[in-house]
């Protein structure tokens, strides 16, 4: 999997290449819009990191012209300027997710990873992970044969932590697709939550499957 | 009383006044040295009913006219003033409107136009200077976050040394989190954020939230109460309606007491929906209740920063509300009940 990064601060790129190489992605990096237009034209990726402040031309316009070229590498922008309206407006111009500055790497590499797994997702409608099972379409958790009364917002959370099995889900992403929150309302909100689903799915069982992934988000998976 | 009534009162005294001299003197002019007395006391009344008929209609018509003359002269003042009266620190850039004939009222608008022009000049100043500072946080930021938590997932850490890691990169999210509100606010005083209002069910939005909160209060071992939920739609953007919301909630969570209640409502009001949002706890000094929408505000310093928070929640809040062209205030008795009510307009012709 090679993954390119566009990224003019020196240093942060340098973290991003260093975080991405340890998930085992091969990392291209380059320091400007001009020469960003032409890199996907040489080389295909798999996934494009983008940031949206780039000196010469911005990201913005970069992205909008591979699209124009029928380039259609899914692309993670990268914001310093965590406005409002430029989650929106990076979506328009074709971009297939957003993360605002300052970001945790663990979170850039888990959706630059799920960027690369598009359409591999798991789609069966029952989700399993150790005795733990999830039917998405009667709504119906069961572990270890017992039932798990969930309310809706936890049965989404523990279908997106599950969906996303083994992989980190960041805090920020928790709160995009099971609250639809775009910014962080700097509440304890998620943790409460997986508090009360750690009660529910992990409290008399083993192995745990809930974990905490300290100062980043959470994971669940059946290995400690 | 204002300049039109006093000038026209001192115009309408001197006209009296002018009046009853001409005709004192045409009295004396006209029959005095002539004649003797039976026809004094003849010219006598004939001034009485000269005064009487010609004199008072004069003096109302003029004063009419004085009246009329003054409101003429005055108006551009009042626009002036009407002009003047809607400026606030958000249309700094809109000068005042001048008549162009270059009499006195038109130059002292001219000059106004100046001294608003220079505060405009220093309000954009000030929020360019915000918008770039803060723009230019975010690179070390997102920098030391990144080296913190590659530190922080290091396997050889001492598990002291990996709190203090955590412990570091709480607060350096804590500060992103105070940059970011900083940048937003900077961008809407700068009108650089524009909402995309579309028909939403506001009471959808308080239903969710509500589960929130009882999720929350719940784990601080609370009381909450959906008191009402009428149906309402609004104009509003969805996002920022829940951040709204969120943020509330969680400030009666966070101020609270121990075993408090949080009552929620949401109410059709007239032509607006109204949204209360009570809790019980310590509350707000009434000194420090007109403040509470500052920026970095803290109500009680002593307990400042025993609640973690970055100290622009509310006036996020505020912004939000106002950007839907609503109203957010709070009230509070203290030791009591703090209420926060939020009222959205509803959507034109649907009232």
């Amino acid at each position: 999997m090679r993954v390119l990064v566009v990224e003019d601060e020196k240093k942060t790129a340098s973290f991003i290449r260093k975080a991405l190489q340890a998930e085992g992605f091969a990392v291209d990096v380059c320091h400007n819009g001009a020469e960003a237009l032409a890199a996907p034209g040489a080389t295909p990726y798999d996934a494009i990191v983008l940031d949206i402040m780039l000196p010469g031309r911005d990201g913005l316009s970069v992205l909008r012209q591979w699209r124009q070229q029928r380039n259609s590498t899914p692309v993670l922008l990268l914001s310093a300027r965590g406005e409002v309206n430029e989650r929106v407006e990076g979506l328009d111009a074709g971009a297939d997710d957003y993360l605002p500055k300052p970001f945790a790497l663990a979170e850039l590499s888990a959706r630059v990873r799920a960027l690369t797994r598009r359409g591999a997702e798991n789609k069966s409608p029952v989700l399993s992970v150790a005795d733990l099972t999830l039917d998405t379409v009667t709504h119906r958790a069961q572990r270890g044969g017992r039932e798990i009364d969930l309310s809706a917002r936890e049965y989404r959370l523990l279908e997106f932590l599950m969906r996303s099995a083994g992989r980190l889900c960041g805090r920020m992403m928790i709160l995009e697709k099971v609250w639809d929150y775009d910014f962080d309302p700097g509440s304890n909100l998620v943790d409460v939550y997986i508090k009360r689903l750690r009660e529910k799915v992990d409290a008399g069982f083993e192995p745990k499957l809930i974990h905490t992934a300290r100062g980043t988000g959470y994971v669940l998976k059946e290995a400690p | 009383m204002t300049i039109r009534t006093r000038m026209t009162l001192w115009y309408s005294a001197g006209l009296l006044l002018s009046i009853l001299v001409i005709g004192v003197l045409a009295l004396d002019e006209l029959y005095e040295p002539k004649g003797p007395s039976a026809q004094y006391s003849q010219g006598m009344q004939d001034y009485v009913g000269i005064v009487l008929w010609i004199g008072i209609p004069t003096v109302i018509l003029s004063l009419g006219g004085g009246w009329w003359l003054m409101r003429k002269c005055l108006a551009p003042v009042s626009t002036l003033t009407e002009a003047a009266k809607r400026v606030t620190e958000h249309n700094l850039d809109t000068a005042l409107p001048r008549t162009g004939n270059g009499d006195e009222l038109d130059q002292l608008t001219a000059v106004l136009n100046a001294m608003t022009e220079r505060l405009h000049q220093s309000f954009t100043r000030v929020r360019n200077f915000t918008l770039a500072a803060s723009h230019e946080l975010k690179t070390p930021l997102t920098i030391l976050c990144a080296e913190t938590e590659t530190e922080l997932h290091d396997e050889s850490l001492a598990p002291a040394q990996r709190e203090r890691f955590a412990s570091r990169l709480d607060e350096l999210h804590r500060l992103a989190r105070i940059v970011d509100g900083l940048t937003l606010l900077a961008k809407a005083d700068a009108g650089l954020v524009t909402l995309t209002l579309k028909p939403i069910r506001f009471d959808e939005l308080v239903r969710d939230s509500f589960a929130d909160l009882q999720v929350l209060a719940q784990a601080s071992g609370l009381r909450v109460e959906l008191a009402a939920c009428e149906p309402v739609a609004v104009q509003g953007d969805a996002h920022r309606l829940r951040q709204l919301l969120l943020n509330l909630a969680d400030n009666a969570v966070k101020y609270n007491q121990p075993g408090g209640f949080i009552r929620m409502a949401l109410r059709r009001r007239g032509d607006a929906a109204e949204f209360t949002l009570a809790n019980t706890g310590s509350g707000i000094a009434p000194e420090a209740l007109p403040r509470v929408f500052d920026r970095f505000f803290r109500g009680d310093p002593a307990h400042g920063h025993e609640v973690d928070g970055c100290g622009l929640g509310l006036s996020i809040a505020q912004w939000i509300a106002s950007a839907h062209h609503g109203l957010l205030r709070l009230e509070s008795v203290p030791l009591q009940l703090t209420t926060a009510t939020l009222r959205l307009p509803f959507p034109r012709g649907e009232a």
